[in-house]
């Protein structure tokens, strides 16, 4: 990870707080290409705060932050939405639409102009991925949670982005559907996305052999292998 | 791409179908409303424009004046760009044409030795220069003519139709200016609504990438589309009240008939709700930032 040009991920000093209440103090690690890694912590660690840096949701009180070679402190709010089209989210909060499970992960698609005739084989090639193929004239709320968790990571790959950011995927998910979502990573993965999970779920960490950043009270306290 | 918007857009008004309708009815009523101005405005400007049409002044003369003073005057009057054209009357064919008016009653003029009727002139004005300023001040210009004696005109009518005219176009251009910006204020609010109702969509479609156009596109037809359907309402409701209306009251108020509806109304109308309806969806959107 120590030369630029394979680094996907990069936080130099980075400090946010809301208010008076920091969420990230000092934060700096860095993350190659095409790697799996997690991120993990308490509830309130800072978890969720570092994803939205890296998705320009928010922007850091200090420090930079470069993704895939471009700092993103200085980026051009015009610029944001080309940005987000190469990271693919998965919401601790799911952030599906009242539309069809096809609508939902064709949107990622339709942003990008896509057309219509391109976009049906794609997204059912990914809905066979997560194994939703047959769901996908559903509405979202007629799925199980972890039928929806999956949805999700359906609209953040169908769009192949260099980067999937994943928070809480596997909250509220049964031990068997979290392994589940797991297998479905690490098959992105496979295909050269870098991942990075945030969970504060430990057991899905064990004997994974990947790369942990842990986070507590906004500081990175430990970088270490499962 | 135009498609996925449109259709977007259609199944948010079917979603919120009833908000949808309200705001449909309510644009109906705002556009009727200013169509019935609007033609009140136009109506009253046609009956005062058709009216100048027969106006004219009567020059009296005074009496002894030759051929020649005559048609000095006459040219003289004629030099003037609000006349149309002089039409002589001398003394003896004013008395012609009492008499032919007269005829049952004619023991009146029996006795009359000299003939007390002046000579005069008509003088008929073009109808695009007849207001009461610049008639009043034709007036004055040949009162001082040598040789003329009194100008008459219905000075008195003129000035009722241009004070009819002016108070018209004041209050009418008022009314609709009030009831057009009424029009987008409903919209506006109901977009805004709208807006808020789908903030979490409109986040959501932010963090996936989606340009402002993207997210506008859907609310702009949207907003469109229930403005056109109040155009077309109150399209409807115009044409069925004024035809409803000559078929009421044609035979108790014959004026009722002269009274007429452009069919321009037909397609003006739901243009000016599709218009109005995308700018106060416009600007319910406002900036989007990311």
């Amino acid at each position: 990870m120590e030369n630029s040009d394979h680094i996907m991920i990069a936080f130099e000093g980075v400090s946010k707080s809301y208010g008076h209440n920091p969420a990230l103090r000092d934060v700096s690690f860095s993350m190659g290409k095409g790697e799996l890694c997690f991120l993990t912590g308490p509830s309130g660690a800072g978890k969720s705060t570092l994803l939205k840096l890296i998705y320009l949701a928010e922007r850091p009180d200090e420090g930079i932050i470069t993704l895939n070679g471009v700092e993103m402190n200085t980026v051009r709010e015009s610029r944001i939405p080309w940005i987000r089209r190469k990271i693919g989210i998965v919401f601790q909060d799911f952030k599906l639409l009242p539309r069809t499970v096809f609508d939902n992960v064709a949107l990622t698609l339709r942003i990008r102009g896509m057309h219509e005739a391109d976009i049906r084989p794609i997204v059912h090639d990914t809905l066979k991925l997560v194994n939703l193929r047959h769901k996908a004239d559903s509405l979202p709320t007629a799925l199980s949670g972890g039928e929806q968790q999956r949805v999700v990571i359906a609209r953040a790959i169908v769009g192949e982005p260099s980067v999937l950011l994943a928070d809480e995927p596997t909250g509220n998910l049964d031990p068997d559907t979290a392994a589940g979502i797991m297998r479905v990573f690490r098959e992105i993965n496979a295909r050269g996305t870098t991942i990075l999970v945030a969970t504060h779920n430990t057991e899905l960490l064990k004997s994974t052999g990947n790369f942990i950043f842990r986070l507590d009270g906004g500081r990175l306290k430990e970088e270490l292998y499962a | 791409m135009m498609g996925y918007h449109v259709s977007v857009a259609l199944s948010g008004i079917w979603r919120e179908k009833w908000i949808n309708i309200l705001c449909a009815l309510s644009i109906a009523v705002g556009l009727f409303l200013l169509a019935i101005a609007s033609l009140g405005v136009y109506n009253i400007e046609m009956a005062t424009s058709r009216l100048p049409e027969k106006f004219s002044m009567t020059v009296y003369l005074k009496d002894g004046l030759s051929a020649d003073e005559v048609q000095g005057i006459t040219e003289e009057i004629n030099k003037s760009p609000e006349v149309k054209s002089v039409q002589y009357t001398s003394k003896d064919d004013a008395l012609k044409e009492l008499k032919t008016i007269m005829r049952n009653s004619d023991y009146i003029l029996e006795g009359l030795d000299d003939n007390p009727l002046p000579a005069s002139m008509t003088v008929a004005l073009k109808e695009a220069s007849v207001t009461d300023i610049s008639v009043k001040k034709l007036a004055e210009n040949i009162e001082d003519l040598k040789g003329v004696s009194e100008v008459e005109y219905g000075r008195r009518l003129l000035e009722v139709i241009e004070s009819v005219r002016k108070n018209t176009q004041l209050i009418g251009g008022f009314l609709i200016g009030a009831l057009a910006a009424a029009v987008i204020f409903i919209c506006y609010s109901t977009v805004k609504i709208l807006f808020y109702r789908k903030m979490n969509e409109v986040e959501t479609l932010k963090l996936l990438g989606s340009t402002r156009w993207f997210i506008r596109a859907p609310f702009l037809i949207e907003g469109g589309l229930i403005g056109l359907a109040g155009g077309l309402l109150s399209a409807a409701a115009v044409v069925g009240v004024v035809y409803a209306g000559y078929r009421r009251f044609e035979a108790s108020l014959p004026m009722i008939g002269s009274l007429s509806l452009p069919p321009e109304v037909l397609y003006w109308l739901p243009a000016t709700g599709l218009c109005l309806g995308i700018i106060g969806s416009f600007i319910a959107i406002g900036r989007i930032r990311f």
